[in-house]
């Protein structure tokens, strides 16, 4: 199997998330070689002695090197010449692959193993499996992964793999992953080009490196001794692509002087690539039509439309080919009822259009902190769409809001996510940035982060303690903006009995030997309605004699605590969202009870939260 | 004469969980079909089947599938992508059909083309899944689809039919016009005639199975629940109703069952027999005055130490032609080449005992974490992995040699009340292998926390671990390096402390010797508990405070109940109190028993600067009938009430000086 960090397959992944910007998620046939022994590159790179710093590692890459050769059309061949050497047993599973599409095709796949006893031995037809994308439900992918298991992989042991691919013929670019879940000792990259072809190079989470020009117009950096990324029981932390260090090289229409050239070359493409998929059909037109009827402004006309789209059309990816990058057209996704980020948006656009609304592609990641500024670049995993605001609109309803460089407001809305309303925003997408799509006006976003009124939960509790210490009562909760949208999405894909199960579970955290005796989850139709939880409960023994007290936790149900530690923090910490959180609750002791004593009230005010706590007392009554 | 061969029917299987059928017409639907927008025998479900049909027609070689799924909730949309898995080459999809008529009786045929994707490819057989999404399904749609699968004259398909699905079915109908020779051409790979057929059912009465005059096959049924769901379930071959037919030689299951436990017992005589040379393996391992026992225990601790590809790897075909090492074909082979997968070891312990002029037989069992044994169902593939079973002083003990790191005389767990053949002085019989106790499965965790004036905490923890346990941690090793196995460690402990209280893993004690007892030294600090201006609380059972009891929350069950293994918890807390505090109140003596099956005490004990807190949790079964949940069920509930104790102190008065 190989080890979801391994040398080739998580930098593979990740090119192939780059590459299917819009396929809302990411994904090798080989012709053998006769030859037997491994290649003197290979060999020398097996003699790399193993530094210091991989001591702890599983594995660790001796070597790894691409080289892009450019055609007069921008078309790329890839070889890569990689060897692993084995360092602990659980590091058994790095090993290779090469994944491909329908527009691409492998010249070629060796793989060798330089034992630890210095044995050699080739990969044959045996040793080698090929698996489809056929694991995600709601996708239809045309992906394959050429994957080996080569022999006499033990500890001490180097696998050396090289191979070439005919790339696809759209993309003229190449994202390096620079950074690993295991060290990399040397790594190399080539782009070979036509003559007078211009490239651009930018980088993330690392210095730039300058490449030397080893041949008329073929460039190759070279990197030393790139240390292991590991996040690993780090609580609360960022995305690991996130801070994975990355480089990218544009040889297309994007390798232009300048970042705000090269996003609006990026953001132009895209454009064009879709350019007539939004088209509207007659059925379209006239669904508008009855949509829209009679509204009275900007906001009335807007929301009947995203609804629908949220509402009617079914989340389902397909990636073939180009496909995984372009959607379908308007009238197709209209007639079939599903698609998938990119088509969602393209349907939306469409009827957007015949509302008289102009709204535009915009390519993000829906893992906050992946899309770097710095780094103009197709990478990414998601599609979400930027409706313009007409100037005289001022509506505080529109809380998403991006303004452009050249002063247009962008109301930030993602089709996909089927229950945050309309002029909200799912907080994975907040401080994240996107590219917008609009031609000649592309251009990179930041997304916005909203205000903590936007988001969060109000939950009201009120309880009585019988003299035998059994507690009973209800609670009503009231969650608004993202993480009321989170909750009916969970309740969309789940029945009656997995949402008790689910609710008990939760509650028993708090109170182990819970009765739920009834729960109520109220879904106003409205998405900028809050989603309510009303539930009630019994828990025998919730206070405890000690002595003359009775012991009681005035926090009954519920936290909003983060995971965290206290270990020497390295790596940013990831909030997830903005929100605010009230959570209230009244018990009446029993009879003959008074207050002895409360916890002492807790105020905390940072930059960039607030906690407040206090319980009061008055009679037999806290609160 | 004409050579068939079987078909891997489990592919089909695949096929059959999501699909639909033939040469029917798609069926109008009804008013209340239309209209309908829940169904009373399926509250809360996402969707139901109206009607399901499969067909196996083994003369002609094809199957066909047809199905018709009301969707009632959102969730019930997602039916609307149906994926059939399929053999590339012996297999074909054929003439798929579906539509989708919404509730006001509009129809919307399926017009995409149907994807086929490649699922895993290896040099022997390919996967393929085909794939197809039905247009525009809203909740209240009537999802419908039917397709066929042809395969090659070379291959009978005997079927299976899973009448359980994810969703209630209302009715189905099933059909199967076997192979039309009678099976008189019909062989298995050893050559015998399979020219009987026979047929078992799981959760329907046999008789639901028409038999016609033609030698067809038909069962209708109606109103099968859905697939069950539950935590802490059996393995669901042992649950699932189904229909499972045969092309067979036997006359009788008694019959298949004793041909194929002489064949078997041939074949493992023949991998054991102590040859010369393993004779004399056998006599430097254990000397003529050794006990049988002091045999029986040099001879596992000799195969230990050979290499268990299940643990390692096993070589590839260039590793073994370079290392010119044959295939392995009886216990001398893996002797001679020191490695061999578990069951090649665990009948290498075989021959080396027997070699040894101990009374040895092998047995070959069920794995239970992955199915239970049914004799019902005539299938030697049932058997997993290989246990053997040495007399010493005239009692049978059980032995798990092929599993690296079990103490001599336990089974893995999963090999524990596991049923299969083995040989007996006479022959091979079918039996089941002894339960393990509680006391075989032991984690005692062990606490010394001293408290300051602030709440907080620090202190060390021990983690003393006897059974499945110890087994899982040191056969980590073998696959992990230490500080890998640590780490891990450190992972699954974490919710085992209370909140606040940060545990750092330390070091093992014997981890490399599966004979001793397993320790895990965990270091402790952090903060605990809560102050009010006159008392601090702690939580009474230290290593309770975030436990999730299982059996708690759900108050009916309609499943059997699987723990996999019977098995104690002590815990043994001692806090070390601060100077000037005193215990206001302890956790009190708890005492709840559920009669020969599980039980919980709680005792605490205090002095003038510590309070020690004992408590034991043990249960003594492995599965339960449904019948004995509600016994289940009250019991935890009052583990879970006895658990959230609190510790509470109060601050002694200070003494006024002159």
């Amino acid at each position: 199997m190989r080890n979801p960090l391994s040398s080739k397959s998580l930098p593979a992944r990740l090119l192939v998330a780059a590459l299917l910007v819009y396929a809302c998620r990411t994904g090798h046939a080989g012709l053998f070689g006769k030859s037997q022994t491994p290649p003197q590159w290979g060999l020398d790179a097996s003699k790399t002695h193993t530094p210091d710093y991989a001591k702890d590692a599983a594995a660790i890459i001796l070597f790894d090197e691409y080289v892009e050769t450019v055609d007069a059309n921008g078309r790329a061949v890839e070889r890569e010449r990689e060897a692993i050497r084995i360092l602990k047993s659980q590091g058994r599973g790095n090993t290779c692959e090469v994944n491909y599409d329908v527009d691409e095709k492998i010249n070629y796949f060796r793989v060798w193993t330089i034992a630890a006893d210095e044995k050699q031995y080739q990969a044959q037809d045996t040793d080698f499996t090929e698996e489809g994308d056929t694991s995600v439900p709601i996708m239809l992918s045309t992906r394959k992964y050429r994957i080996a298991h080569p022999p006499a992989v033990d500890v001490g042991a180097t696998i050396i793999c090289e191979s070439e691919e005919l790339m696809e013929p759209y993309l003229q670019e190449k994202v390096w992953s620079i950074q690993n879940g295991i060290p990399i000792a040397f790594q190399a990259l080539e782009i070979d080009l036509p003559a007078g072809r211009a490239h651009t190079q930018s980088w993330h989470n690392s210095k730039p490196f300058q490449p030397v020009e080893v041949a008329p117009n073929h460039w190759r950096w070279e990197l030393k001794d790139m240390p292991a990324l590991t996040l690993r029981d780090i609580p609360s932390r960022p995305e690991w692509a996130a801070i994975a260090a990355r480089m990218s090289v544009q040889w297309g229409d994007a390798a232009v002087e300048g970042n705000d050239n090269q996003w609006r070359a990026i953001g132009q493409w895209v454009t064009t690539l879709e350019a007539d998929r939004p088209a509207p059909s007659p059925e379209i037109a006239a669904q508008v039509q009855t949509l829209i009827a009679g509204a009275p402004d900007f906001y009335a006309k807007l929301t009947p439309i995203t609804d629908f789209i949220q509402k009617n059309i079914r989340y389902f990816v397909v990636l073939r080919g180009i496909g995984g990058l372009q959607a379908n057209h308007a009238a197709d996704i209209f007639h079939n009822k599903y698609g998938d980020c990119k088509d969602k948006t393209t349907l939306l656009i469409s009827m957007l259009q015949v509302a008289g609304i102009n709204a535009f592609y915009v390519p993000v990641d829906d893992r906050r902190g992946i899309v770097d500024p710095a780094d103009p670049s197709l990478f990414g995993n998601h599609m979400i769409t930027a409706i313009e605001i007409p100037p005289d609109v001022q509506d505080p309803r529109l809380m998403a809001i991006v303004k452009a460089k050249d002063g247009k407001r962008y109301l930030i809305f993602d089709p996909t996510d089927e229950r945050t309303p309309v002029g909200n925003l799912r907080s994975a997408l907040q401080d994240s940035y996107g590219t917008l799509a609009a031609g000649p006006a592309s251009q990179i976003i930041a997304l916005p982060v909203l205000a903590p009124d936007a988001n969060g939960t109000e939950r009201k509790g009120v309880f009585t303690i019988s003299p035998d210490g059994t507690l009973t009562g209800s609670v009503d909760t009231s969650h608004s903006g993202p993480e009321g949208a989170e909750l009916r999405t969970i309740l969309k894909y789940s029945d009656e009995k997995e949402r008790r199960e689910s609710l008990e579970t939760a509650v028993a955290h708090d109170l182990p030997g819970v009765v739920l005796n009834s729960f109520q989850f109220v879904q106003p139709a409205a998405l900028d309605k809050p989603l309510e939880l009303h539930y009630k409960l019994t828990e025998a023994q919730y206070a405890h004699q000690a002595g003359t007290f009775l012991l009681v936790r005035p926090r009954v149900v519920g936290t909003h605590v983060l995971p965290f530690d206290d270990k020497p923090r390295t790596v940013p910490i990831d909030l997830t969202a903005t929100g605010r959180w009230h959570d209230s609750y009244d018990i009446a002791l029993p009879p003959g009870y008074v207050v002895d004593e409360t916890p002492d009230p807790v105020d905390a005010d940072l930059d960039f939260a607030s906690y407040h706590s206090a319980i009061t007392a008055k009679d037999n009554h806290l609160h | 004469m004409r050579t068939h061969t079987f078909l891997r029917s489990t592919l089909l299987l695949l096929a059959i969980s999501s699909p639909a059928l033939v040469r029917a017409q798609f069926q109008q639907p009804t008013a209340e079909e239309l209209k309908m927008t829940a169904d009373p025998k399926a509250p809360g479900a996402a969707a139901v089947y109206l009607y399901r049909e499969e067909t196996t027609d083994d003369s002609l070689h094809f199957q066909t599938y047809y199905e018709r799924i009301k969707v009632l909730t959102e969730k019930g949309k997602e039916q609307a992508t149906i994926r059939i898995p399929y053999e590339r080459g012996e297999f074909k999809v054929n003439d798929i059909k579906g539509r989708t008529i919404h509730s006001d009786g509009t129809i919307i045929p399926l017009t995409t083309k149907p994807s086929d994707l490649m699922e895993v490819k290896t040099n022997a057989r390919q996967v393929n899944q085909m794939v197809f999404t039905l247009p525009s399904v809203e909740v209240g749609s009537i999802i419908e689809y039917r397709l066929q699968i042809d395969y090659s004259d070379t291959i009978v398909s005997s079927p299976t039919w899973e009448l359980q699905k994810p969703f209630l079915v209302h009715k189905a109908h099933y059909f199967f016009n076997p192979e039309s020779s009678g099976g008189h051409y019909i062989t298995n790979n050893r050559g015998q005639t399979l020219d009987r057929i026979m047929w078992i059912t799981s959760g329907v009465p046999l008789e639901t199975v028409a038999h016609d005059g033609r030698g067809r096959f038909t069962v209708d049924v109606a109103d099968i629940p859905a697939t069950p769901s539950d935590d802490w379930m059996p393995p669901l071959n042992t649950l699932k109703w189904r229909v499972e037919f045969y092309y067979t030689y036997a006359r009788s299951g008694v019959d298949f069952w004793d041909s194929e436990g002489k064949r078997w017992a041939k074949d493992a005589e023949h991998f054991t027999n102590p040859s010369g040379q393993l004779k004399n393996a056998a006599s430097q391992i254990v000397s003529p005055a050794d006990s049988d026992e002091q045999k029986a225990r040099k001879i596992y601790a000799a195969v230990m130490k050979l290499d268990n590809t299940r643990f390692t790897r096993r070589k590839s075909e260039a590793e073994r032609k370079a290392g010119k090492l044959k295939a392995i074909k009886d216990a001398e082979d893996v002797w001679k080449q020191q490695s061999g997968s578990d069951d090649e070891i665990t009948l290498l312990y075989v021959a080396l005992a027997r070699a040894a002029g101990l009374k040895v037989w092998p047995m070959q069992v069920t794995d239970r974490g992955r199915a239970i044994f049914d004799p019902r169902f005539l299938s030697v593939s049932q058997l997993d992995d290989y246990i053997a079973i040495v007399e010493i002083g005239g009692k049978e003990v059980y032995i798990d040699p092929g599993q690296r790191m079990c103490p001599f005389g336990t089974l893995n767990w999963k090999h524990a009340l596991a049923s299969g053949f083995r040989l007996t002085e006479k022959d091979a019989t079918l039996a089941t292998t002894p339960a393990g106790t509680y006391k075989n499965a032991v984690v005692q965790r062990i606490a010394d926390l001293t408290i300051d004036p602030s709440g907080a905490v620090n202190g060390t923890v021990r983690f003393v671990m006897i059974g499945p346990d110890a087994v899982h941690w040191r056969q980590l090793t073998l696959e992990n390096d230490q500080e890998e196995v640590k780490k891990q460690f450190n992972e699954s402990m974490q919710d085992q402390f209370p909140d606040g209280v940060q545990a750092d893993f330390d070091h093992f004690l014997g981890l490399d010797d599966y004979e001793v007892n397993l320790v895990g030294v965990i270091k402790v600090n952090g903060n605990i508990g809560t102050a009010t201006g006159k008392h601090f609380f702690l939580p009474g059972l230290f290593f309770e405070s975030r436990a999730k009891h299982p059996f708690v929350a759900q108050d009916e069950r309609l499943t059997p109940v699987d723990v996999r293994y019977a098995k104690m918890e002590q815990d043994d807390v001692t806090y070390r109190l601060p100077p000037g505090f005193n215990v206001e109140s302890a956790p009190q003596t708890a005492n709840a028993a559920w009669q020969d099956h599980a039980l919980l005490k709680i005792g605490s004990q205090s002095t003038a600067d510590s309070v020690r807190v004992v408590r034991t949790l043990a249960y003594n079964f492995t599965l339960l009938d449904p019948k004995d949940y509600q016994n289940l069920h009250d019991f935890y509930q009052k583990v879970a009430t006895a658990d959230q104790q609190q510790l509470v102190l109060t601050r002694a008065p200070v003494a006024k000086g002159n």
